[in-house]
């Protein structure tokens, strides 16, 4: 041992050299010019947070008014509100942003890079992402929130029966929100497909880094459709076009088709990456490889694929041809083979170590509780008899809430618990952690197990209130007690994160023995990530690395240099140095903001927004001049005449 | 104690090649934006199958002349856009400012011919479904048109008062590519506008 360290070079010049060039710049608009990866990942958590907090309290709001007959707590329009932007808020401005913030903090870390591709870009996802949320919530807090359900169904969100602004409010949520993950997508794939530590090949990526390249590609794919859908019905309400006027020739139905082709990928969207999660912690807490791994890469590749094929399943109660609702049925039924696969894979790893009951453990099984039940009411809605009989109950809003709650919340519940130590340096108390997940599991189930039988006692979703006589009484009750329990959960999570978060016992870099290359750094991470690019020798990073497994050199200090390497092998490609800090992107995100929200009162906003763009693009892009210099004698040999 | 490391200082820095990781960044917008023609397309079509009028009886004949002398400037800022590609490729700044310039003049003549292309369309985008497709289509695909046009002028600009160096090469590739895009992208919507009504008017 001694040898070893005497002989061990100091890399404190290196490490101080590096500690600058990534160093933050202080005060506000240092915050606002911040590029890196990781800050930008935990606004995206933090953010999502606060808004799933928001999200809460709307349905904390909603099971007050149903948990009795008669109740006049809400008046019908606010009801209406409310249930509008509860749902708005929990899948646009929380379950798809805090995945993606997820990715975005952990994808750079377990390729062994030091930042994402387009820094400045990822920054500007997120400033749109929050302007859209502040936005919904503006519109919401004067009075004018949409009003006609997450999904805006034409003619209701149409220009007759829904005058004022609140349609274009939820359509251009849609819009800045969109942007943000469009924008995720591209920095992940290129990350994960361009940047990884050498030696990490593909059949060596992390199956969370997986989860999130499949839920990449899908946001690429689905997200353009709800875009344009909802600058379709924009363009409806504010310039008289006729996309969905029936007597002009459009057609209501194909609002639909759109918004579906979009929505049911964005379900996986949103639980893929729980699967990823789910890897994750199976591996660290079982300490065996994960079983099956081309098997469960498949399977991921084989659910994004199916994903975008089962759209119409939610359309079955609109009149679609019977030929059409067969296809869609089968498709949906056969999303249960992967998923089944991946259970099995992981029972068969679970099996073959040895468990480890801890929090984040104890929340993957929370998962396979729930999602099954979940899944399970998922085939019976696949069938179209029963999706009739059912459409539109409280059936529907259980079966919604088994299979994303289920499939992500208790994941990422797990992942928070998991990396807390990651990005704290401190253990959270497994006491508190282990009673958030109990209260978590039996509120869950209080709360939304009943409306199964609330839906087919025939109780519709999205009424402010029903009479005494039909009954359905008790089990609201008993719904509205349970969510008293998840708010508990929620805040005994935090309060454990708040009081561990610096008091903590110290937790060290790798407190699990977990596989993947975040844990072979300090906890928690430096700026520049990793001293020295490292090189990867097995599936599972840390654990396959040989005891003088060679790191990189010949990446500068100096500068926010990284490695590119191959897409197929990650042989070193070439060397390519990324943009640090700069207020552009924040201010792109201003006019931006301009301009979409100016469109839905004017429409030359939208060209306002666009001119106003152009000087902060050309000051974004334009680069500075011993930049330039340093280039032209790289790449030229050319010194420029004043300095020579 | 010597450690094994793997030295890359001898790799280049950036290239201007599809390695790149800003090409890579310019493939995944095409494909979001490949993504919203494609449904644009498709709500064309879905439209087209649920009316029995298409186009509209009272929509009249598309003029053909200004369309088609707009489709051949379009086609031929394949030219220029090609050139400039294979001249980044060979590091062969004078040519690259030229074909920049050359794309900017056959850009900007395709979508200020365009405006008129749509004033003597003979409906509005507010006439009915079919208007608003139309519209929208060629609306989306100058916005295109424009920015690339933009990029071009912004690039070119940026090559009078400034040297040039890989990593402008590379963005001189990644808007080539860009408007092979475009040009493409403008080849399905140029049919449906343009040549359907001819071959299948329904109605009649």
């Amino acid at each position: 041992m001694t040898e070893l360290t005497v002989d061990q070079p100091d890399f404190s010049r290196e490490r101080a050299l590096l500690e600058k060039t990534w160093a933050k710049n202080p005060g506000i608009a240092g915050w606002l010019s911040e590029t890196g990866h990781k800050s930008i990942g935990l606004r995206y958590i933090v953010t999502a947070f606060c808004f799933f907090a928001l999200g809460g309290v709307e349905a904390a709001l909603m099971r007050w008014q149903l948990s009795r007959p008669d109740n006049h707590f809400l008046n019908p329009d606010l009801y209406n509100q409310i249930f509008t932007v509860h749902g708005s808020t929990m899948m646009f401005l929380f379950a798809v942003p805090v995945m993606l913030g997820m990715g975005i903090y952990f994808v750079p870390l377990m390729v062994g890079t030091r930042n994402v591709p387009f820094p400045k870009l990822n920054a500007y996802g997120y400033f749109v992402y929050v302007a859209g949320g502040l936005f919904l919530y503006a519109m919401f807090f004067i009075g004018a929130g949409p009003d006609a359900g997450w999904f805006s169904y034409v003619p209701l969100s149409g220009p007759t029966f829904d005058p004022g602004k609140r349609a274009d409010t939820w359509a251009q949520m849609i819009t800045f929100t969109e942007f943000s993950a469009l924008i995720v997508a591209v920095e992940i794939t290129v990350c994960a497909f361009k940047m990884r530590a050498p030696g990490m090949s593909l059949n060596r990526i992390p199956l969370f880094v997986w989860s999130m390249i499949m839920v990449s590609f899908m946001v690429m794919f689905a997200m353009p459709a709800v875009m344009l859908d909802s600058t379709y019905l924009i363009f409806d309400r504010a310039f008289s076009m006729h996309f969905f006027n029936r007597p002009e020739g459009g057609d209501p139905i194909f609002f639909q088709h759109m918004f579906w082709f979009f929505g049911h990928p964005e379900v996986y969207i949103i639980f893929i990456p729980g699967l990823g999660f789910t890897s994750s912690i199976i591996t660290a807490f079982t300490q065996r490889k994960i079983f099956g791994y081309v098997a469960m890469v498949s399977t991921l590749v084989i659910t994004a694929f199916l994903g975008f094929s089962v759209w119409a399943h939610h359309m079955f109660a609109t009149g679609i041809p019977q030929l059409g609702t067969s296809f869609f049925t089968a498709a949906s039924l056969m999303i249960v083979i992967p998923t089944g696969v991946q259970i099995f894979c992981w029972t068969a790893t679970m099996w073959s170590g040895r468990v480890r009951i801890k929090t984040p453990m104890m929340y993957v099984f929370g998962f396979f509780i729930t999602f099954i039940i979940g899944g399970l009411t998922g085939v019976m809605l696949g069938s179209v008899p029963i999706d009739w009989q059912v459409h539109d109950t409280f059936f529907v809003v259980a079966h919604l809430h088994y299979v994303l709650i289920g499939g992500a919340v208790f994941p990422l519940f797990g992942a928070f618990h998991f990396w807390f130590p990651k990005w704290t340096g401190r253990m959270y108390s497994e006491a508190l952690g282990q009673l958030s997940f109990w209260l978590l599991l039996v509120g869950f189930n209080v709360t939304f197990f009943p409306m199964h039988l609330l839906g087919l006692y025939g109780m519709p979703r999205r009424v402010y209130t029903y009479g005494a006589q039909t009954g359905w009484g008790p089990m609201n009750a008993l719904a509205s007690m349970g969510a008293a329990l998840i708010a508990l959960s929620i805040l005994t999570m935090l309060i454990n994160f708040a009081m561990y978060r610096r008091r903590g016992p110290l937790a060290g870099p790798n407190p699990w023995n977990a596989d993947t290359l975040e844990w072979s750094l300090p906890s928690p991470p430096p700026s520049y990530n990793f001293l020295h690019i490292p090189t990867v020798a097995g599936m599972n990073a840390v654990w396959d690395a040989a005891p003088d497994q060679p790191y990189v050199t010949g990446i500068r200090f100096d500068k926010r240099e990284i490695l590119v390497t191959k897409t197929l092998d990650a042989e070193p490609d070439h060397k390519h140095e990324i943009p640090g800090h700069s207020l552009a992107p924040f201010l792109l995100a201003v006019t931006s903001t301009v301009g979409l929200i100016g469109s839905i009162f004017y429409g030359w906003w939208f060209t306002a927004g666009m001119l106003l763009s152009v000087p902060i693009l050309v000051y974004w892009f334009w680069p500075k001049r011993e930049e330039v210099e340093e280039q032209l004698a790289r790449d030229r040999g050319i010194v420029m005449a004043e300095e020579a | 104690m010597a450690r094994r490391v793997l030295d890359v200082s001898a790799l280049e820095a950036d290239t201007a090649d599809s390695r790149a990781l800003l090409w890579w960044g310019n493939l995944g917008m095409m494909a979001i934006e490949g993504t919203i023609f494609a449904m644009l397309i498709a709500t064309y079509l879905y439209l087209r199958m649920v009316n029995l009028d298409w186009p509209p009886s009272t929509v009249r004949d598309p003029d053909i002349l200004w369309p088609a002398i707009n489709l051949g400037i379009l086609l031929l800022t394949f030219i220029p856009a090609l050139i400039l590609d294979r001249a980044a490729l060979h590091d062969n700044v004078p040519l690259c400012k030229l074909a920049l310039a050359a794309c900017i003049v056959t850009g900007a003549a395709f979508f200020t011919i365009q405006f008129t292309v749509l004033a003597n369309l003979g409906y509005k985008w507010s006439d009915h479904a079919y208007g608003s497709v139309v519209w929208t289509a060629i609306g989306y695909h100058m916005l295109h048109v424009i920015t690339a046009t933009g990029e071009t002028a912004l690039l070119f600009i940026y090559s009078l008062v400034r040297p040039i160096v890989k990593k402008q090469l590379l963005d001189f590739r990644c808007t080539a590519v860009y408007w092979y895009f475009v040009i493409l992208m403008w080849l399905p919507f140029y049919f449906i506008v343009f040549v359907e009504p001819y071959v299948t008017r329904k109605g009649y």
